[in-house]
């Protein structure tokens, strides 16, 4: 079984926003719910002023903060790692929203439970890519296998030494960064 | 919410339906729905072509039912290679937008419309047409549109009604960069090879948000294997954010560096010298004149040190002829500056020192398709009208390099003014938010005896028609074949309906081919959509049905390095451009400032400028709310400052601006950035609509109408001396804090 995870290059993001249009489609949210966002991040002075966007989405974590703090057992990880929501469990008390350090989650609108990005694993288990990756004009993100040290996801996060975000916080997410 | 039978709830069961293998997966939210509930119908794909910008991407929507669901891009086509952007999938929704306008209407009062039947709209365009045609002559009628792929329709359109004035919006876009190359290498739309560029510099360009998705995609390979990507530009656009290098400029002086980088090249002896030799024209001359403008010079002008002017100069020559400049678009190189022809030049001839046309990894000429035409013994088409425009494009002696078909369409509402203009069709496009100086298009506008709007919402320019005939939303339509767009190979491609219209609406060419038969020139339109487009494609030896199965089929026609040819008169690039000689224009790339500079002592006083950003199109995407949620959460409505300007008007990042200028005046907030040259302040374009019947995104709490201002509402109406575009950054304004 993969273990799936993402490399993002933000080296290559534009902040041109497809990503998240692209997967509000795909997964049928509203204007105003995303499962992912850009962050911006400027820095220097000319002449050394630099710009970056840094994509962010559920990192599925091995270590899933909100996995351990849902009360009803609603969250649980996939054979293939991908961290999901039972809807049927899950009761909307946003604990998991308070206990995410990446805010990377939401309660939906119409259903009252709490949803994030899931790696379009529907599409995914047809052999596609998420809806993120396949969008991108600058193919920022990579998709694959981490278990797979042929991957190009993998080799990728070994040959840039690729970093998730905030690694001290022990979640051990799987989107790697390769930060400017 | 629910306006067509279709609840948020039962279209996220066609969602996840859309992954049937999931059928069963008890995992999320989405699986479960789609479990508990019945589905609302087949996902069925549909190949057709965006229309949320003027790229005309490939794409393949997915319906589910009679729905739109989403778009994927297809991987062949030429412009996009397979990728969408934010607006691509946005623009979807549009389709349910209930801002739509739903049938043809009547205005009958300020802001008052009646529904009609076409008939009658047909009728009563017909008899006014008529007397305005017989009483102010066939010239006094234009057409305004945004030039694409049913263009050939509306040419022969208005030749049929004997009026030569046929308008673009080039003249407030791209008129100067498609002149310049033209005269240069006789080529107004050079290619680029990026993806084999080792050297790549963005002057006047900005392809991460003026979004090019195949150039982009061929500058990040090219990045990929080696290239160096430098941009020049005022502030830090989005292609600098992928760049290795920014270099900050002061805007309007763009022509100061290359004069200066072309001065380094032949100083330094650094130029493809057999290249010059055997494909130029007029080197001397060229060479002479640069001599006056060394780094030293340029570094003065343009703010930037003379170490990195001669870096760039040395760096881009060593790379040669794997080195390109951009060809430009809208920016320095577009309708913004007095100096833009002479940039475009000298951009043109930089790229000529670098000796890159028709090279690997330089400049290339796009493979043409030719498409076929409706029999003439068959469809007798109309005689071409001959003679200028209304507004003196392609006359000798007003604006002689200025192409017919394109005009200068801000000179419309003058006309109007001034009478010669009486009844106006406006097609895809809306000059009262596009145009310089809103109150004046507005007046102008108002003049005319009759004005025809295709548009499918009200727009600020339809809420001013006297009839608007709705044309059908691009998912809605079949349109014109289409072979614009493929860059470096032969590609053809349609748009075709994805959905039936929702709405009492038709596609554009269907409504000409009727409202002719009530005009009197119904000969010229026997055809109906079809023959017209199993005409195009009868050379290609390509059946209408397998290219609807298709979307885009390529033709072959790669394009391979070789002997460069350039249609000038003289057969070579020419750095003396025969063509200006004989017109008593500058013949030499050479230096001219600006015409108009801000006030160095003067704190308040600042050069606006504006650009694009990837997810809004011209003034038609600020009513889409997945767009505007976009802005209104990054807050990138705001205005760009330097920090050392707005230190000295207390004004601190997020604070409220006035602005002012000769004709207007708007409040924003301040964006206080690093990232610009101090000398002027950064507007994103696309904000500022102001008709009150776009209300989607407003109802939503996203802007839309309302939502921020348009740098058009500080530009004064100004024509360029030779081309007539609307020098769109030659505008200073006074800024200060706003106390509320």
């Amino acid at each position: 079984m993969p273990r799936y995870g993402i490399a993002i290059d933000t080296t290559k993001c534009i902040g041109c926003h497809a990503c998240k249009v692209a997967c509000q489609n795909h997964n049928g949210l509203e204007y105003d719910q995303k499962f992912n966002t850009i962050y911006q991040v400027d820095r220097g002075k000319y002449p050394s002023f630099s710009k970056e966007f840094v994509p962010a989405q559920c990192n599925h974590c091995e270590n899933a903060p909100c996995e351990r703090v849902c009360p009803t057992g609603a969250i649980y990880t996939s054979p293939e790692g991908v961290v999901l929501v039972h809807r049927n469990r899950c009761v909307g008390c946003k604990y998991c929203i308070e206990a995410c350090p990446y805010k990377v989650r939401l309660i939906d609108h119409h259903e009252g439970i709490s949803v994030k990005c899931w790696f379009c694993i529907d599409l995914v288990r047809q052999g596609g890519e998420p809806a993120c990756v396949t969008t991108c004009p600058t193919q920022v993100r990579i998709f694959g296998d981490l278990d797979d040290p042929d991957s190009r996801v993998s080799r990728f996060i070994a040959e840039n030494r690729a970093q998730p975000l905030r690694p001290d916080l022990g979640t051990k997410p799987k989107i790697f960064y390769k930060r400017s | 919410m629910n306006r067509h039978g279709m609840t948020r709830r039962k279209f996220l069961v066609a969602s996840a339906a859309g992954g049937a293998a999931l059928a069963a997966s008890p995992y999320l939210g989405f699986d479960a729905w789609a479990a508990s509930e019945k589905a609302s119908g087949e996902v069925k794909v549909t190949p057709t072509l965006c229309d949320a910008c003027g790229n005309w991407c490939a794409l393949r929507v997915y319906t589910k039912g009679d729905r739109v669901w989403k778009a994927e891009g297809i991987p062949i086509a030429g412009n996009n290679l397979g990728r969408v952007c934010a607006k691509g999938h946005a623009m979807l929704h549009e389709v349910y937008n209930p801002d739509r306008i739903k049938s043809p209407l009547k205005r009958v009062g300020p802001n008052k419309f009646e529904p009609i039947s076409w008939q009658q709209a047909y009728k009563e365009i017909g008899a006014k047409l008529g007397q305005i045609k017989e009483k102010h002559g066939a010239e006094s009628i234009f057409w305004l549109q945004y030039p694409e792929g049913n263009a050939d329709v509306t040419f022969r359109f208005m030749n049929a009604l004997g009026s030569p004035n046929v308008f673009s919006h080039g003249a407030t876009c791209f008129l100067p960069r498609n002149i310049g190359w033209w005269l240069t290498v006789g080529n107004s739309k050079p290619e680029h090879d990026f993806a084999n560029s080792r050297f790549i510099l963005l002057i006047g360009r900005n392809l991460a948000a003026g979004l090019n998705l195949r150039k982009l995609q061929d500058v990040v390979k090219g990045r990929e294997s080696g290239a160096k990507v430098v941009v020049v530009d005022p502030r830090f656009s989005e292609s600098a954010s992928i760049a290795k290098q920014w270099i900050r400029i002061r805007p309007g002086t763009d022509l100061a560096l290359m004069l200066a980088v072309a001065h380094v090249m032949i100083d330094e002896s650094l130029y493809q010298k057999e290249f010059v030799e055997k494909y130029t024209e007029g080197f001397e001359e060229f060479a002479e004149e640069v001599r006056k403008f060394p780094p030293s010079w340029a570094e003065e002008k343009t703010t930037v040190p003379k170490e990195t002017i001669v870096t760039l100069a040395r760096e881009m020559a060593k790379a040669a002829p794997r080195a390109v400049i951009h060809r430009g678009y809208h920016a320095a190189a577009g309708t913004q500056y007095k100096n833009s022809l002479q940039l475009v030049r000298a951009i043109a001839c930089v790229n000529g020192l670098l000796g890159n046309y028709n090279q690997l990894g330089g400049l290339y000429p796009a493979p043409k398709v030719k498409l076929g035409k409706p029999d003439p013994n068959q469809y007798p088409a109309p005689p071409p009208v001959k003679g200028p425009m209304v507004d003196g494009s392609g006359d000798p002696e007003r604006y002689p390099l200025t192409p017919k078909g394109v005009g200068i369409s801000h000179a419309i509402p003058e006309l109007a003014i001034q009478g010669k203009l009486k009844a106006g069709f406006v097609h895809h496009n809306n000059p009262l938010r596009t145009c310089p100086n809103p109150a004046r298009v507005i007046e102008g506008y108002k003049k005319l005896d009759l004005l025809v709007s295709f548009d499918y919402v009200l727009s600020e320019t339809a809420t001013l028609a006297h009839y608007i005939l709705p044309e059908s939303y691009y998912l809605e339509r079949d349109d014109v074949v289409h072979a614009n767009h493929a860059y470096s190979s032969q590609q053809v491609a349609i748009r075709q309906q994805v959905v039936k219209p929702l709405y009492d609406t038709k596609p554009l060419v269907q409504i000409l081919i009727e409202l002719a038969q009530h005009l009197g020139i119904g000969q010229y339109f026997t055809f109906t959509l079809e023959d017209w487009n199993r005409a195009a494609l009868k050379p290609l030896g390509v059946s209408l049905e397998q290219l609807k199965k298709e979307g885009v089929i390529d033709l072959g026609g790669q394009w391979q390095p070789g002997e460069p040819h350039f249609d000038t008169p003289s057969g070579k690039l020419e750095f003396v451009s025969s063509t200006l000689k004989d017109l008593e224009l500058p013949a030499v790339p050479t230096w001219e400032e600006p015409l108009v500079s801000p006030d160095p002592k003067d704190p308040h006083s600042f050069r606006l400028i504006h650009g694009k950003q990837a997810h809004h199109t011209h003034a038609r995407t600020a009513n889409q709310p997945y767009l505007m949620k976009i802005t209104t959460d990054q807050d990138w409505g705001r205005a760009w400052i330097h920090p050392d300007r707005a230190k000295k008007l207390e004004i601190k990042d997020g604070d409220c601006m006035t602005l002012t200028s000769s004709v207007g005046s708007g409040r924003m907030r301040a964006r206080v950035t690093d990232g610009i040259h101090p000398d002027c302040i950064f507007l994103p374009s696309g904000y500022g609509i102001f008709s009150r019947n776009l209300t989607y995104a407003k109802k939503k709490g996203q802007g839309g109408f309302g939502y921020g201002v348009s740098y058009n509402d500080f530009l004064p109406t100004m024509f360029d001396p030779v081309l007539g575009h609307a020098m769109a950054n030659e505008v200073i304004v006074k800024v200060t804090k706003t106390y509320t």
